[in-house]
């Protein structure tokens, strides 16, 4: 399972890199070529992907990604990136580490989670601690010494990144 | 043994998802190194970045259960012997003689596709075995040579 997933994601790579071989599409060739090269990466790294990593195949989930990217996350960082040139000009900041519980179960959640967090300005994932259900974050201006959960440091994003990962 | 654990989860599962893309650009490089800029070692040491970005991740102690000294040596000198059998394909002419192009089966297409340019798809292939392999088992030896904290 997890050698059929590591196929087909370094494929389509290799389909996106080598697009316009014939006209605007792939020459049988090249396709051969690409089925022969994924084959021997996705069983070079058949046991790294990860048993599990076949609920990313779905397509569902891709629209979700899709759907999260110019959606909340896109929105999250034009937003903060006003709130960093804000305090950038006038000065008022107020960082400090803070400790954030988060209700997620694997790695991928927590993957998802702290990027995203790490790509909106003014906050910065420091550590993500699964045994303890908490990130340490860099924030920015705080506001909130001991938050409850994450929605002031990210607003929906652990919900979208437990529905995502999961 | 605290210098041989991984770098944490974020990076771990990172590592997971862009090792197999990393393996599959970098043999795009090689196998594309007669019509794009690239090529056998430009190609390999991308590839070599994949494993040092695993032996990074995750630590020595988990490369080294995943490492074969015999395997990669094995794939080295294999990656050098290929190089040296293309180069004695054309023998019968001139050493290095390109009679794949000449008149051989196959490699010898249009210009400018896949299958083109007679035996330099396959020294790519065999100059980037041998490169990811080298660079791979010099990393691994480099990292497993510990006499800093004894």
């Amino acid at each position: 399972m997890s050698f059929i997933v590591a196929f087909l994601w370094s494929y389509v790579l290799w389909l996106v890199l080598t697009a316009g071989s014939e006209g605007m599409l792939w020459s049988t060739e090249e396709l051969v070529a690409g089925v022969l090269f994924s084959a021997v990466v996705a069983f070079a790294t058949r046991n790294l992907i990860g048993e599990k990593a076949g609920r990313f195949l779905n397509p569902v989930k891709w629209a979700g990604f899709v759907i999260y990217a110019i959606g909340p996350l896109f929105w999250g960082m034009v937003r903060a990136n006003f709130d960093v040139a804000y305090r950038v000009i006038t000065g008022k900041i107020k960082p400090g580490i803070v400790r954030v519980p988060v209700e997620l179960e694997n790695d991928a959640q927590y993957t998802l989670l702290s990027n995203s967090i790490t790509l909106t300005p003014g906050t910065l994932t420091i550590d993500a601690c699964p045994e303890e259900k908490a990130l340490y974050v860099h924030w920015i201006n705080v506001t909130e010494r001991e938050p409850k959960d994450s929605s002031v440091v990210a607003g929906s994003f652990e919900k979208w990144a437990r529905w995502l990962g999961r | 043994m605290s210098e041989e654990r991984g770098m944490g989860i974020i990076v771990e599962t990172i590592a997971r998802a862009t090792i197999p893309l990393i393996g599959i650009f970098g043999a795009y490089v090689v196998s594309h190194g007669h019509l794009t800029p690239g090529g056998g070692f430009q190609g390999g040491a991308t590839i070599a970045g994949a494993g040092i970005l695993f032996l990074i991740a995750f630590g020595l102690g988990e490369m080294k259960q995943h490492y074969n000294k015999n395997l990669y040596s094995i794939l080295e000198g294999l990656g050098g012997l290929a190089f040296l059998g293309m180069a004695m394909l054309g023998i019968g002419v001139a050493f290095f003689y390109n009679t794949l192009w000449h008149n051989g089966p196959i490699f010898n297409g249009r210009p400018g596709t896949l299958l083109s340019a007679g035996y330099l798809p396959v020294m790519n292939i065999a100059v980037g075995l041998k490169v990811f392999a080298g660079l791979v088992s010099a990393m691994v030896a480099i990292a497993s040579y510990r006499r800093w904290g004894k």
